[in-house]
């Protein structure tokens, strides 16, 4: 009951306006101090070691900031010129070739809403210009965007680890596979939809062209291998490797692609090389290009860790009240199985993903429903990866949606509109789900395989 | 890429502060990126380890977020759900974005005693009594100032601090009252700053608190890749 | 029921394996039975309240009133606790036993009431041993590794000792770590070392014996001082005998986790005299480093119990 007028308190407060992370923080102080003798001191330093005491999340900023150079940089432009290449002249070719770079760009990037704005804002407009309707073209990224955080690396599978102490790496393991699917899922969509309507395809340029887009392209892709290359090989950690694709890909938006930085000339000039201008070696950490971009990422990552760190004092509150205990209790007692449990977990966020941004709610519901799947025997990669889908999903249903934002925002269509154009491929993630869910095998297989049997950290 | 974002500071003091704010949450996210990266160069190539970088940053991260928190209320970056905004009347809007600010008012506020009643008894002051709202100082807090970091070392410059809160004993490690510092230097800028708007909002000036600035990010990203095309 | 005293204990460790977690889960029960009406219980296991860290912070501010971080955390408060990370201090968990039960482990309790921090009494987890990919036979075997330490100035004094590189890591990262080799090796219990299942991705472990992992429950002296004697005495009684009959079952649980190590198929390094010498005479010479803050007198008195 208790719990019912907390959760009521929190959408409360966000309907009326009030900011997510403010929602969440607000709610919980007052139910908190209301409740019990816990003093305000707990708050704050809950509020403080969100960060200062979760390493795990210490990826976030990393992460968000290569894939705000990835971006910036050129890299995305570089991408969709491959993806072009390789698939434009299938049926619905360009379309194919958006959700082949979304999944190109999303083994960069950690997140949805960059992914969409990476390839989104290129591809779209493409699309209309061979004659797609832009209806069509915004419901394409914005659910391939969501894979953004399905194929590693992902902020979401992070914050996962991170609240349940599972490892890192093996989230990022686990995504590979139904990343794949869920991709040539959405491909094979349209590649069906473009034969029955007749939709435009490009020409095939010729393996010189695939040849040359990949090359040009290879820098960025590189990037995939350097991360996980370095996780499994034993060079870093995830979250150092996070922070060493932030370096690299400062170095090859400045001194590679030179699209920004010390290095870069407008468009049509082109662009100076260090051999032409050696002191940019330098000169290219002080570079308002470089700032910028540190300090968009860092707002990102502002704005996203106090929706987090207040998601945290809303568990802290939880876990004093021993909430999770009464939960597991009740759901135990009620004598669900593992399927039907897996059922709840879905429609809980499915339904919390109306309004929530994804990695504050996997904070708040990862406390409340690891402990039972543990008892049930459900494997824990297997529950995050099953979270992480239902997130996608949440990204693209209103009126919480990040990539529905930014969808629109890109597309320039409102947002609504942007709802029905996705639909179609919604519905595809949805059978996608359900598969997920069902068969376990395609989340552990490739984590089994590569790092062992799973072992309970607690 | 939009720098500014929306917000344009008017008066020189106003700039020189946006220009600072701006710069040092660039700075702290690029020093944790590159003390990261240095650690694991340090390890990997030199087998040697820099044992006080890894705390360094974790505070470097909770610095820039508390930092930022307060900037993120000033340009209005603060993610939120406007559907009840966007279909009622400008007057209801109005009213619903008002109270939406006044509760961020209370918010800050509550923060800013835990703030205050956390970092107080590290750096040898007096928390405040009160369950809900300060009701006076309470002598009887007890001084944890004592308390050191794990691993950072002691700054010279900040000896002072053995005579003034520590009773002369020697620090081997930071007290834990610098990092923590942040806490009520945020609680306070985050207050000033929703002041702000809540005024900006009920003189009209700003319609709500909150914004969906993925849209903005997104729209500059695509207005410059339009410049780019022509 | 709303007359109970309300007694939050966190911890990080499981609350049915892990000897600590196990010792808390029997404390809380005990209360709660014996002193039902007077006093409540809640047990937070698996960091999920404060991990070991914060956990003195939050006791010191009231909001848990019962934890038991391991000896290296007090270390930030009173460079005495140094001596317990000080390598071969003690020769075996009985030593450890009979020396915080003596007069010098006693007062070590009382140490930080000035600060607020109560001692209650000592928990014992185990030995450390040292695991690597590859055999550690001789100290100079572990040199240029990589070692996994917890975050204390002795710890890496000891691995520098060595030869080797001290790496502070979060707990949860660790098996990764040495699974795919960003740190070669690290030194725990043998429960430790089989929960974490660190044998799976580890060439050897040798039987070093060479450092104690061990516990102080502590509380909040001023909540403390504000109960009832009754309540007081109830509780110190019950956390007594808890204490008495965990401890005395520890060297079984140990013992057992390192023959489920065995089992398991995980190497175990035996070493003769010779070669556990060795590693005392590259190790001991950390103790001067640290004389001075951990007490010469402490030391000696220490070493009375190794006969
Ligand atoms: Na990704
Ligand atoms: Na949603």
């Amino acid at each position: 009951m208790d719990v019912f007028i907390l959760f009521s308190l929190v959408i409360g407060l966000m309907l009326v306006g009030v900011p997510i992370a403010v929602s969440l923080g607000l709610s919980s102080i007052v139910f908190m101090l209301a409740l019990s003798d816990t003093s305000l001191a707990a708050v704050a330093a809950s509020l403080y070691n969100g960060m200062a005491g979760h390493y795990t999340l210490l990826a976030i900023p990393f992460f968000v900031l290569a894939s705000t150079f990835m971006s910036t940089g050129g890299v995305a432009r570089r991408i969709i010129r491959l993806s072009i290449a390789m698939v434009g002249h299938l049926p619905g070719g360009l379309a194919i070739a958006g959700v082949f770079a979304c999944m190109m760009f999303a083994a960069l990037s950690g997140s949805s809403p960059a992914t969409v704005v990476a390839i989104g804002s290129i591809v779209i407009a493409g699309m209309r210009q061979v004659g797609y309707t832009r209806d069509f073209a915004a419901g394409v990224i914005a659910v391939a965007g969501t894979l953004g955080i399905l194929i590693p690396p992902s902020i979401v599978m992070v914050v996962y680890a991170s609240a349940t102490d599972v490892s890192v790496g093996r989230m990022f393991l686990a995504g590979v596979i139904p990343g794949l699917m869920a991709g040539f899922m959405l491909m094979l969509t349209i590649y069906v939809i473009a034969v029955v309507k007749n939709l435009p395809r490009g020409e095939w340029l010729g393996w010189g062209e695939v040849w040359a887009a990949g090359r040009d392209a290879g820098f960025g892709l590189m990037l995939i291998v350097i991360i996980l290359g370095g996780i499994y090989g034993g060079v870093f950690t995830p979250t150092e490797a996070a922070a060493v694709a932030a370096v690299y890909s400062f170095l090859i938006a400045c001194f590679v692609y030179r699209d920004m930085g010390p290095l870069a000339r407008p468009e049509g000039q082109r662009n100076l090389t260090l051999l032409d201008k050696p002191i940019a070696l330098i000169t290219a950490f002080f570079h308002r290009d470089v700032r910028n971009t540190l300090l968009e990422s860092g707002k990102l990552t502002i704005t996203l860790m106090f929706i987090i760190a207040n998601a945290l004092i809303l568990k802290h509150v939880l876990t004093d009240e021993q909430i999770p205990q009464q939960i597991a209790g009740a759901m135990l007692d009620a004598g669900f199985g593992p399927v039907m449990f897996l059922v709840i977990v879905n429609v809980i966020l499915l339904i919390g993903g109306q309004f929530m941004e994804p990695s504050g709610l996997i904070v708040i519901v990862a406390p409340l429903v690891f402990p039972i799947a543990m008892e049930l025997g459900i494997d824990p990669i297997h529950l995050g990866i099953i979270m992480v889908v239902n997130m996608e999903i949440g990204m693209i249903t209103p009126p919480v949606g990040l990539n529905l934002f930014v969808t629109s925002g890109v597309a320039g269509m409102p947002m609504m509109r942007v709802v029905y154009a996705a639909l179609p491929f919604l519905a595809v993630l949805f059978v996608f789900l359900i598969i997920i869910t069902y068969v376990p095998i395609i989340s552990t297989w490739l984590p089994t395989l590569m790092m062992g049997p799973e072992i309970q950290i607690r | 890429m939009s720098g500014a974002g929306r917000y344009e500071p008017r008066s020189m003091l106003g700039k020189v502060v946006h220009e600072f704010e701006e710069t040092a949450i660039a700075v702290m996210l690029g020093a944790m990126t590159l003390l990261t990266f240095v650690n694991v160069i340090m390890r990997y190539v030199f087998n040697s380890m820099v044992i006080w970088g890894l705390e360094v940053v974790l505070i470097l991260f909770a610095w820039l977020v508390l930092f930022g928190i307060p900037y993120a209320f000033k340009v209005t970056a603060n993610l939120g759900v406007d559907v009840i905004l966007n279909i009622v009347s400008p007057r209801t809007r109005y009213a619903l974005s008002l109270l939406a600010a006044i509760l961020c008012i209370v918010y800050a506020l509550l923060i800013a005693k835990g703030a205050w009643d956390y970092w107080a008894p590290f750096a040898g002051l007096q928390q405040t009594t009160g369950h809900w709202f300060p009701t006076g100082f309470d002598p009887d807090t007890r001084d944890r100032a004592f308390f050191e970091t794990d691993q950072v070392p002691m700054l010279e410059w900040l000896r002072w601090l053995e005579g003034a809160i520590n009773q002369g004993e020697t620090y081997s490690k930071l007290p834990r009252m610098i990092p923590y510092l942040i806490l009520p230097i945020s609680a306070a800028l985050m207050l000033l700053r929703i002041v702000q708007v809540t005024i900006r909002i009920a003189r009209g000036d700003q319609t709500s608190i909150i914004v969906s600035h993925e849209v903005e990010d997104a729209l500059d990203e695509i207005a410059k890749n339009r410049r780019g095309e022509a | 029921d709303p007359n109970e005293i309300v007694i939050k204990f966190s911890h990080v460790t499981n609350a049915d394996k892990h000897p600590k977690g196990i010792a808390a889960t029997l404390f809380a029960e005990r209360v709660n039975t014996e002193m039902n009406g007077k006093a409540c219980m809640e047990v937070f296991p698996n960091s999920t309240l404060y991990t070991d860290e914060k956990v003195l912070e939050a006791m010191l501010q009231g909001d848990v009133q019962f934890a038991a971080p391991s000896l290296s955390l007090f270390e930030p408060i009173t460079k005495e606790f140094r001596l317990f990370d000080l390598p071969f201090m003690f020769k075996d968990i009985a030593a450890v036993d009979a020396f915080q039960a003596s007069g010098t482990g006693q007062e070590m309790l009382q140490s930080m009431t000035r600060r607020g921090v109560l001692g209650m009494g000592f928990w014992h987890n185990g030995m450390k041993q040292f695991s690597a990919n590859k055999p550690l036979i001789m100290p100079e075997d572990a040199k240029g590794l990589k070692f996994r330490v917890q975050p204390s100035d002795v710890l890496v004094a000891q691995m520098n000792a060595l030869g080797a590189t001290a790496q502070p890591m979060a707990f949860a990262e660790v098996y990764g770590a040495l699974q795919t080799g960003v740190v070669d090796g690290q030194e725990n219990s043998w429960s430790n070392i089989y929960g974490q299942k660190f044998f799976e991705v580890q060439d050897g472990i040798t039987e070093t014996n060479h450092g104690i992992i061990d516990y102080m429950v502590v509380t909040n002296v001023d909540w403390w001082e504000a109960l009832d004697a009754d309540v007081r005495d109830q509780l110190k009684t019950i956390l007594d005998e808890v204490t008495a009959e965990r401890n005395a079952a520890v060297l079984e649980v140990d013992n057992q986790a390192r023959q489920a190590i065995l089992d398991a198929g995980g190497k175990i390094v035996e070493l003769t005299p010779e070669q556990r010498a060795a590693w005392v005479d590259a190790m001991k010479p950390v103790w001067a480093q640290f004389e001075e803050e951990v007490g010469a007198d402490n030391i000696a008195a220490a070493q009375t119990f190794n006969q």
